[in-house]
Parts: structure tokens; sequence; C-alpha cells
């Protein structure tokens, strides 16, 4: 039986509903919780008239214009109908009414309540009730005999009676049900049914099956079943001519059935599966109508169920083909031989001539009928079936134990037993409220807000923008319909389906245009539709009904155009990326399969998620799409959970919120309108009972925060753990914004890095406390260098001598690798600048911006330098190398031309020919100087050489650095040195910086004069090695031979390494009291005086840093209670 | 206490607004404010609610308790009890009357709420009158009143301290001399 399954309208509140059709067919009633009677037009009706009987309405019956309803204020009460004048109170009981039903004529009313009791009434003379005693528990259900003799009813202590409505008096009762307590608490409604016309037969939902008892002899002569029944009937309803049967259950399963035959005709699915409450024939029987515990209305139309209907072709639709189990072998095999896919005809009626009457009375002995004739019949008539339901066959044989012998050979009708495809989600626009609405919100999103009226008065569109200052709010006439809008900082666009004369257009207003012009209209070619539409930066995308993607740029300009790979349901656009969500793949048991892609248009275009699958939670389908406002794709599906992704774990989805967690009610639902991801917020309407909001009164947004959904997060450690991780997920966009250009709050990405380290400080506290010495060690390798140090010392001072040790490896790991990524690295990476810092540079961050504005202004100044140091420079090996770094770091980034000068200086007191001096090292006298942070200072030379030079050029007075006479002669010289140099290669300042001996670089005139040179293991180290070197590879040239050397360095064990510095440090005397001299003795010059400043600056800066730590330190102190 | 002094108290109170305009934070000396986010809920005293509003920069939110349905509860119970019910705000006839006065549009149902809050008032405004009778016809020292705002007790305030500084004077002549006394003096 062919039917069509029509969308659920929402009806009423939550709770217990029904429905009943009136006399005409015209209408549908329905009644629910909030005590209101609907009267529906036809399902499509938009506006239902309703009629409010009380605070809750249990039941109705509507038969001759009367409306009867069971109300919460334990009366029974008749309305007129259609108008909904009350018309006096029938009948009262002492506690609610739970079911009430006319007679077939409709001059009686009988009702049961929960009092126990069941009464019939005249409905004419409302003193005349008979009242019917013996339910001994709350009365479920009543049902009139048609011919109004008698009288059944189902009540929850389980029993189902017949009663003599004359007599008053029990006729049979069957104990059939489960005993419960309450109507409440009853796991089926038990709705009873007599067969209207013939009055044959009374149907009781019993289980999952219906028993059909003979009216009479009240024998059981049948049981109604259905293999795929596995939820209890919660009721059943004849159809009017008493052939069919409708069954709902309990998981929202619809079931029809022909009772002559006993077989399942027509089989559907509530589409939420819910439980089934209501269910009612229309007149014509073409039309079942359903209502759920939720409150929604459902309809299946097209049911061609009237008996002069028999033997018009019913076309199965591709649901049935599991629809023909019966529990009834002979009558299961009738059927698939005749419903066979192909076969148009369906003959029911031939075959009640067969098998009819046997089956009916004698259902038991269908099994031992001839099959081999009924195979036979299906042979002749299978065209070409499928041997899908073969197996299941065969085991529905073997349970039949009737027929072991079934012929494997014959063709079969193909059954499928598998997983059942879910109807794919409509294509929708994220944050729009349902089309059907009158007034509803077509978008609402972080520019404004688009609202659609269509209703008598009006249709019109109103646009709004949360800030006034992006646009004055605009009132459209819709005269074309249109159906989706969006709306962005730049135009609102709106589209329209295609009519039967009109194509389906696309209007833009581009208010934000310069012209006059601000608004354009295309029409898409003939058969294609808009299903969804998105603006982003000076575009617009378009994805249509013919699976193709359109692409306009916003004033109007035909852009790209490319075919989707399946329907789309929706998408969203961002500055220049685009998010498009299609179904991949029918999708199984209410799964949904769908697909994302992410493209960037714009700049450069490219395809970044190439239809990957979109995870989804079970069972639930796609609610919201969007980004968030940093551009990170994110969406929300119908459980409420939303999913970020992860752009560092490879383009991965991560939840990050459950909505439903923080509804107080089953109910109520948060609607998504915006996510932020600095700061974290969830932007969100909560919608009490709804998915949705109404349009008025006017919805306002809560924020909801985040939280990864970690185990354990009631705990500390699950907490901080939760906290980090959260932190690092939300700040991914920092670097997919600074890596697609875009400009970067550096503030917030400090501060969140920040925040970052010190959780991870406080996980390695909490994890010390508690003797886990190896997870501190993994928290030490997610930690920065400068943060390990201070892991360091934490361990050390909690005596964890084994645990400091292995975090000095990780921190000497740390400085290796970020040694490694400077030099390509130094200026983009912020961590990096962080690991700086423990090198005395608190604020590397913005001293590297004025660095680069003081920079031109410098530029003189550098060549005086310049022509200062080609002056003293020294003719021979090393001033050439000297020469040729100071060349090639000026052809350099601009960063690194600050260094310029230092290491000039530098290079007068070459480190490589000073070695044997044997100078102590300044570093090593740090006063918190360890092992650790002596191979730390490995690690920061580099960032010394840069940020120390820029330093002193820094100060506020930039003096001449040395008499210009000299200079003038010299500067040719260096000019030609330097072009001369430029063509060499790259890698001399690399191993220039790379080289660890360098860790107070700035070196004074005074110094060089006095040739203290400081020194590190790496210089020992070398000074020892570098005659094998170069005999190794005697063709190397010096910077080359320490490049070597370098390497050959870092194979060495750390221990070796260790006990090198060890040496180092021996050597160092009294390196403080040198610098001091330094900084005072800064006579030597005005460039001296500078660089003395410098020190003396990073001196300060030093000691600032080692006090420091230990204030930082107890700030992490973990607190046991 | 001029009643316009006790609306003043009252503006302190904060109120929802949605602004908008963008702005960040603003330093005042009562406390920060914002950030003011387009669309986006912000907690505002009533002063600046009602200033922006005044300007068109904002929409209003009622507070929870501005509802038909809470305030017809509120009403029923102040009718029932004979003492004074908990009132859903210390300012609420301030709050009412501001936001009722400057953004009615924003509020649903504004003038049921201007009737039910006029209700409760007059409803307490009564008991208290009904206290003052039986306080001073039982010559009683001292009464407790609970739940009274400050709106409440200013509007009695003047009417009862006058005449119960006049009574005073009266009985403290009354006393002395007795009646035969008093009438010496005339």
């Amino acid at each position: 039986m062919p039917c069509e399954r029509k969308p659920m309208r929402y009806g009423h509140s939550e709770g217990h509903t029904e429905v009943c059709f009136d006399d005409s067919g015209k209408f549908i009633v329905t009644c629910g919780n909030d005590g209101d009677v609907r009267i529906w037009e036809g399902l499509d009706d938009d506006d239902p008239k309703f009629i409010t009987v009380g605070e809750k309405a249990y039941s109705l019956a509507l038969k001759n214009g009367k409306l009867v309803t069971a109300s919460s204020n334990n009366t029974v009460q008749i309305h007129t109908f259609p108008d909904g004048e009350p018309d006096g109170i029938l009948t009262r009981f002492t506690t609610n009414a739970t079911h009430v039903t006319f007679n077939s004529s409709g001059s009686r009313v009988a009702a049961g309540s929960s009092d126990f009791m069941v009464k019939v009434v005249e409905v004419s003379d409302s003193s005349q009730q008979k009242t019917l005693r013996g339910h001994e528990a709350p009365v479920l259900s009543v049902t009139f005999d048609p011919k109004d003799d008698f009288l059944a009813s189902s009540s929850c202590d389980g029993s189902v009676v017949v009663w003599n409505i004359e007599e008053q008096s029990q006729l049979i009762s069957w104990p059939l049900l489960q005993k419960t307590n309450d109507v409440s608490n009853a796991k089926s409604l038990c709705r009873l049914s007599w067969q209207p016309s013939a009055a044959k037969l009374l149907a009781v939902p019993v289980e999952t099956k219906v028993h059909l008892y003979e009216r009479g002899t009240w024998d059981h002569v049948s049981t109604l079943s259905d293999d795929l029944q596995t939820q209890l009937i919660n009721v059943v309803a004849w159809s009017p001519c008493g052939r069919f049967l409708a069954a709902g259950s309990v998981g929202g399963s619809l079931t029809v059935w022909d009772v002559n035959s006993k077989l399942c005709v027509e089989r559907q699915k509530h589409e939420k599966g819910f439980t089934v409450c209501g269910l009612a024939w229309s007149p014509s029987g073409s039309q079942v109508a359903y209502t759920d515990t939720e409150g929604c209305l459902g309809l299946l139309d097209g049911l061609s169920t009237s008996t002069s209907t028999t033997q018009a072709p019913t076309k199965k639709t591709a649901k049935d083909y599991d629809d023909l189990f019966d529990d009834d072998d002979d009558d299961r095999l009738m059927d698939e031989g005749l419903s066979d896919t192909n076969s148009p005809v369906k003959k029911p009626v031939a075959r009640d001539d067969d098998d009819d009457d046997d089956d009916f009375l004698v259902p038991a002995t269908g099994r031992v009928r001839n099959r081999g004739a009924v195979l036979d019949d299906e042979n002749s008539l299978d065209t070409g079936s499928l041997k899908v339901g073969w197996d299941r066959f065969g085991d529905d044989e073997d349970s039949s134990a009737a027929a072991p012998a079934a012929p494997p050979l014959v063709p079969l009708r193909p059954v499928y037993e598998g997983p059942l495809p879910t109807a794919p989600q409509k294509a929708f626009q994220p944050g729009s409220t349902p089309a059907h609405l009158t007034h509803r919100f077509m978008m609402w999103n972080s520019v404004g807000i688009v609202r659609g009226y269509n209703d008598e008065q009006d249709n019109a569109i109103d646009v709004e923008f949360h800030d006034t200052a992006v646009h004055h709010a605009m009132h459209l006439t819709n005269s074309l319909g249109h159906s989706v809008a969006d709306l962005s900082q730049e135009a609102v666009l709106l589209a329209c389906p295609s009519t039967d004369e009109l194509a389906s257009k696309l209007q833009c207003f581009h208010f934000s245009s310069w012209d006059t012009n601000k608004e354009w209209m295309v029409d898409l070619p003939p058969g294609e539709d808009v299903r969804a539409l998105c603006l982003g930066q000076g575009w617009a995308a378009v994805a249509t009904s013919a699976l193709m993607l359109r692409l306009f740029s916003i004033g109007g300009v035909q852009r790209e155009i490319f075919s989707l790979p399946g329907n789309v349901v929706c998408m969203v656009g961002h500055g220049e990326q685009l998010l498009i969500v299609y179904h991949r793949a029918p999708g199984f048991d209410g799964e949904q399969a769908l697909g994302v892609q992410l493209l960037q248009i714009g700049g450069r275009k490219k395809q970044l998620m190439i239809g990957e699958s979109l995870p989804l939670s079970l069972r639930s389908h796609l609610c919201w799409l969007g980004f968030t406002a940093e551009g990170t794709p994110c969406y929300v599906d119908s459980d409420g959970v939303v999913r970020m992704l992860n752009r560092s774990l490879g383009n991965t989805w991560t939840p990050v919120c459950n909505t439903r967690e923080t509804c107080k009610s089953k109910s109520d639902h948060y609607w998504v309108v915006g996510i932020h991801e600095n700061p974290q917020q969830l932007r969100c309407i909560p919608c009490k009972g709804s998915r949705y909001p109404p349009t008025l009164p006017r919805p306002a947004v809560a924020i909801l925060p985040f939280k990864l959904p970690l185990c354990q997060t009631s705990t500390e450690k699950g907490l901080m753990e939760e906290q980090y991780w959260r932190s690092v997920l939300f700040h991914n966009h920092f670097s997919f914004l600074s890596s697609s250009g875009y400009e970067v709050d550096e503030d917030g990405r400090t501060q969140s890095q920040k925040e970052q380290q010190e959780l991870l400080m406080k996980m390695f506290a909490l994890s010390c406390k508690l003797e886990r010495e190896f997870r501190c060690v993994e928290l030490a390798a997610l930690m920065t260098q400068n943060v390990v140090t201070l892991a360091i010392r934490y361990a050390s001072r909690s005596r964890r001598m084994a645990l400091a040790q292995r975090l000095s490896e990780i921190a000497l790991e740390k400085a290796n690798q970020i040694q490694e990524e400077e030099p390509e690295e130094r200026e983009e990476e912020p961590q990096h600048a962080a690991a700086r810092r423990p090198s005395g540079y608190e604020v590397t961050g913005g001293r590297r911006g004025r660095r680069q504005e003081e920079e031109e202004e410098r530029g003189e100044e550098l060549r005086e330098e310049e022509e200062e140091n080609a002056q003293e420079m020294e003719t021979g090996e090393e001033a050439g190398t000297r020469n040729r770094v100071t060349a090639s770091v000026k052809e350099a980034a601009s960063p690194v031309i600050p260094s310029l000068t230092p290491i000039g200086k530098v290079g007068r007191a070459n480190p490589f020919k000073v070695l044997g001096s044997g100078t102590p090292s300044s570093s090593s006298a740090q006063p918190r100087a360890t092992n650790i942070l002596d191979n730390m200072a490995s690690g920061r030379k580099s960032s010394p050489l840069s940020g120390s030079a820029g330093k002193p050029n820094k100060g506020p007075v930039l003096k001449p650095l040395a008499p210009r006479a000299k200079a003038k002669t010299q500067s040719t010289l260096l000019q030609m040195t330097s072009t001369k140099k430029k063509s060499q290669e790259v890698t001399p300042p690399a191993a220039e910086q790379q080289e660890p001996a360098e860790a107070p670089p700035p070196a004074s005139p005074a110094d060089n004069t006095e040739n203290k040179r400081p020194k590190t293991g790496f210089q020992l180290w070398l000074e020892e090695n570098r005659k094998s070197i170069t005999a190794d590879h005697p063709d190397l040239e010096e910077t080359d031979v320490i490049k070597e050397a370098m390497g050959r360095f870092r194979t060495l064990s750390s221990e070796e390494r260790l006990s090198w510095t060890e040496r180092a440090k021996g050597q160092t005397g009294d390196a403080d009291l040198k610098k001091r001299k330094r900084a005072d003795g800064g006579g030597g010059g005005g460039g001296g005086n500078e660089h003395g400043q410098a020190e003396a600056d990073e001196n300060s800066a030093k000691k600032k840093k080692s006090l420091d730590p230990s204030a930082k330190l107890s700030a992490f102190a973990f607190n046991k209670n | 206490m001029d009643p316009s002094e006790v609306e003043f108290l009252a503006e302190k109170e904060t109120v929802k607004i949605i602004p908008n305009f963008s702005l960040d934070k603003i330093y005042l000396i009562g406390g920060d404010l914002g950030p003011f986010n387009p669309g986006l809920p912000v907690d505002v005293p009533v002063w600046l609610a009602l200033n922006l509003k005044q300007r068109q920069k904002c929409r209003i939110v009622p507070p929870a308790w501005m509802d038909v349905e809470k305030l017809e509860e509120i009403r029923e119970l102040e009718r029932k009890e004979d003492t004074f019910a908990p009132v859903p705000s210390p300012y609420y006839m301030e709050l009412t009357k501001l936001l009722l006065n400057y953004a009615s549009d924003n509020i649903p149902k504004a003038d049921e709420i201007r009737t039910l809050v006029k209700d409760i008032w007059d409803t307490r405004i009564a008991k208290l009158r009904l206290s003052a009778d039986s306080f001073i016809s039982q010559l009683e020292a001292h009464a407790k009143l609970d739940n009274l705002t400050l709106m409440e007790i200013n509007t009695i305030r003047a009417f009862l301290l006058d005449s119960l500084n006049c009574m005073y004077k009266l009985r403290s002549n009354l006393q002395p001399g007795s009646s035969k006394g008093q009438f010496t003096d005339y």
C-alpha cells in the first residue's frame, strides 16, 4: 500500500496527545497537554484554530458537531464544533478521565477514568448515565460496540473487559496486559478499537501484536503481528471500511494490516521515533493522522484502502520491500509473490478468494497449506527478483517446520533486511528557523538578523543589524517569495525557489556598494533551484538543485562554477573560506552520511578539505554550520554537540561543547548563533520546549562556556588538562591567521601562551606532589624551554634530583631544537621569542617591532659603524671571514641587521682566535648558574646577539661612533668588500649564530683591549679538537671548520658536553667583576659607552630574571588542600 | 529623603542591555563596564542603560521578574499574606517606573506590568498604613517590618515621624498634670 508520510507538524507541548478527524474529513482535530484543542484544516494549515478546554486535555472525541474532551479538571465537557463554544459538562469523575469515545451514532459517550470507573452518558441528556464498575485500576481505554450493545475497556489492572451496557455487567474479562498502578506508568495505552461496519471484531493491542476477538463468541480468532514490530503497540484504529487496522507503537512505528489476509500492508516509521499516542483514520479512509508524545502531528496520505480501490494498481514504494513479513508464512510467501518489486498489480481480492476464510477462522492451519502451489504462482509472477533475501527466506523456512524442503532453486522475491536508509536531511540555512513558519528568522548571524513575515497582512523581510554602524535596518517587501537569506557586513543575499512561471532568483542588496546601484538580481537556469547560499568577503556562493555551486562576486559578476559531489545540506562563508556540507551517500539507521568541503576562494584558491565525512553524533543530523569569528569551521548537530576543526591535528573535528548538558529540561534546546574563540564564547539562544526560538518576544542571546569532553574533569588533574587542551585548541587560529596573512592579536597570543605554560607548570607541580615523575617529564616535554628551567628549579627544590636530571636533558634538547629552527624562524615564532626570554630579554616582541622602526634612521649610523669597523679591520683570514659575515648579514632580513655592529666588533676579537687566552665565560658567572643553565647558554647565544645588538641602538641617544676623517678613506674599501662578498653563501651568519660560544656577545672596545673573552665548553672543546678537524678536512675554510666542529660537538654525549661546560666554568673567574668593569670603563669611545650600557642593562635584566623564577614558583606552589 | 533620591539610588541597579554598537571596556570609578558587543547582552547600571536607550544605542532586556506571570504570583502572595511578602527587587517600583517610561517598547505587555506593579505597590502601602495605624492605636513602642523597600519606607517616614512626634508632644503634655492640669493651661 503506497502512502506518503508527510512531515511532522508541531502541534502541542510535550506530553500525551490525541487526534481525530471530523465527520467530513476536512479537519484534523488534536488535543494535547497544553489544554488546547487544535483544529487543523489539513496538515498544511499554518494557523490552526484552537479551543482551550482546560489546563490539560487528555482525550477527545468528535461526532455530529460535538467535541467531547476529557480535561484536567476531572470533567468531560462538550464544545460545539467547529465554533468551539462550551456546551456544558457531560459528566464528572473524582479524578481525570483518561479516554472518551462516541458510539457509532454519536448519541452516547463513554469515558474511562483514573478512578477505575467507566461511564456511559447520553449526549442529549447527561443525567442518563450508566456507570460500569469493576476495574481495579485506572481505565486506559474504552470503545463502543458499533451495535451499541457492548462496551470494551482496558485498564491498568491488566484486564480487558467487555461490558454489557444495559445490564452494566462484565461479560468477559481477559487478563492480557501488564499491571501497573497508573496510566502514566502503563507501558502501553492499549487503545482498543472495534471494527466499525461489520462490528465483528474487537482489536486489542497486546504487547507487539494485535489480538482480534470475535463479537459474540468472544473467541480470540487471530493475531496480527509483524516481524519487524519489536515495540509495544500503543494504539490501534480501524479504517472506516473495517478492512484495515492501523497500529502505532511506543517506538514510533506505524503499521497497517489488511485484516482479511492478516498481512502487513504498510509500514512506516515516525520520523523521529517518538511514541505514537494518537491515531485516526480519515472518514474517506485515505489518510491516517497520528500524534506523538512530543506534541507533533503527522499524516500518512494516499492510503488506498477503500474496498472499491482494491483492484487499482498499487505501486510499491521502495520502502515496502520489507513490509511484507507476516507471522503467517503462507501469506508471507503469497505476498512476496504478489508484491514482487516489478509486479505492478496487487490483488488482495484474488487472494481473499483462496485463503482468506480459512486463515481468518483457523489461522493455525494456514501453515500447512499447499506451499508448492503458492510458490508456483510466485514463479509465474516473478519477473526478476534479486537474491538478497534468500538467506532470510531460508531461516523462515526452518522456523516454520511445515516446509523443511523448500526448493532452494526457486527465485525469490528480494528481501532486504539490513539497516534501513534514513531520509536525507533537507537543505537549510544555518541560523534560520523552519520555512513553514509565518514569522521566522531567515538568518541570525554575527552581523544581524533577517526576519521573514508571511501572513495575510504582510509578506516582507526585515533586515536588522546588531551593530547599527554597519547599516540601518531595512524593510523589504517580499514579492518574489524569498525563502533563503544570508547577511554579511557588505550585503544581504536572498533567493527564492522557482515557480511554474518564474525561474529561481537570486537577489542581492549590496548596501556597502559605493555607487548608486545597491541591488542586483540573477535568474538561475530553468529547472535549477537555489538550495543554499552564503556570503563571504567580496563573494557570494549559491548551491543549486542541479548539484552546482555558482560563485558570484559581491557586485554581481559571475565567477567560478563547479559541481558538487552530492545534494547540498548547507554552506557558509567567512572571509575567503567557503565551507560546504553535502550528502555523501544515503545514511542508514537514522544516521546522515555527510561530506564536507572547505575551499579557499580569493587570492590563493585551493581546496583545504576534500570531501571528508562530517562526524555527527549517533542518529543526529546537522543543525548549524558556521565559522568562528576567527575563521575556524565548526558545526552543531541535533544532539547539541558543538564540534570545531582542529587544524593542528590534520583537520580533525574536536567536540568542544555539548549544549544539551546545560539544558534544564529534555525538550529545551540551545539555538546556536555564533562562536568566538577569543574570548571563548558560544553564543546561543535558549529555547524552552523547542529547537528554535520564536520571533516574538525577541529572544535574548546567552553565552555558554566551552568544555572539552575529557575524562574526570571533576578532579584537579582532569580540570587542568581540559583547560590546557582547550586553550591549545582555541588558539590554533593564531597560527592559521598568521599563515594566511591576516593580522594577529599578538597580545592575545602571548597571553594564551602564558596561560598554557602556567597550566603546564601547575600540572607539573601536581604530578610532582603525587610522585609521578614520569608524568612530570611528559609534561615537561610540552613546555617551552624557559618553563622547563622553572620546572627544573621546582624539581631540584623539592629534592627530586633524578627528575631534575631528566628535565635538564629535555631542556637541552629543546635548546638544540630551537637553535636549529631559529635561523629560518627567528622572527615568526613567538614561541621562540618566549624561549629566548631566559637570556635576559623580557620583552622581545615589542622590542623587535621598535627595532624595525628605528632601522631606517639607523641606516646611516650603521654605515658609519661599518666604516669604523672596516677601518679597524685587520687584514687576514679572520677579517675576511668577518667581513663576509657583515656583508651577508647586511643582505639578510632586516631584523638581522642590528646584529651587524656587534658581530663586526666581536669580530675584532675573533672568538676563534682568542680562544687560547683562556678568558672566563661570563655566562657562568650568573648567580643562578647550574649545569643546566650553562648548557642553556648555548641555546640562547644567537638571540643575545640580535637582541642585545638591537638594544644599544635603541637607546635614546645615538651618537656618531668614530671620527669621520678616517672613515672617508675606508668607505670605498668597505663598499668594495661588501659588494664582492654579497654573492657569497649565506651560511656564514648562520654558522656564526649557531656558534655556541657567544653568550654575552657585545664586547666593548675596552673589552677587546683587555682581551677578556668569555668562553664556553664548546670553545674549549674546539680548541682541542680543531687540529683533528683541520687534519680530516684540510680544504675547509674557517667557517666550515666551525660548522664541522659544531656537528661533532653535538654528537658528543650529554655527559661529555657537560664536562666541557664544567671545564669552561672552572676557568671562569670574576666575570661579574669584569663585567662591571666593562660597564664602568666604557670610556673607550662613544660606541663602547653604549655597549657598556647595554651590558649593564643586560646584567640587571639577568638579575631580575634570577629573582623572578622563585616568585613565579611560589605562584605555582601546589596547595594540597 | 526625596523620592528622586531613592530613584537615584535605584539607578545603580544593573540591568541587561543588548547594545547595537561596539565598544571596548570602559573603566569607571564605580567599576568596569563592557565590553560592548553588538547583539550580545551585557550588564550595565540602569542610568547607563536609560541613557543609551534614549540615544537608541541599545535595547533593554527587562529583568526576569518583570514578567506578567511572575508579577501575578507576587501579587497573589502579597494579597494573601498579612505581612509583607518578599519583593522581586529592592527597587521594584523605581525600576518599573524608569524602565517603563523610557523603554516600554522593549518590554512585552508593558501596560499589564505597570498595572500589576501598581497593584502590588498599593497592597503594600495599604498594609503599611494599616500597620502604622495599629502601631499607633495599640501604643506599641516598636514594630518589626520585614521586606520593606526603601521607597516604601520613604513614603511613610515623613508622615509617621511627624505624627509620632506630635503625638508624643500631646501625650507628654497630657500626662504630668492629667486632664485638670491641661485645663489650667488654657
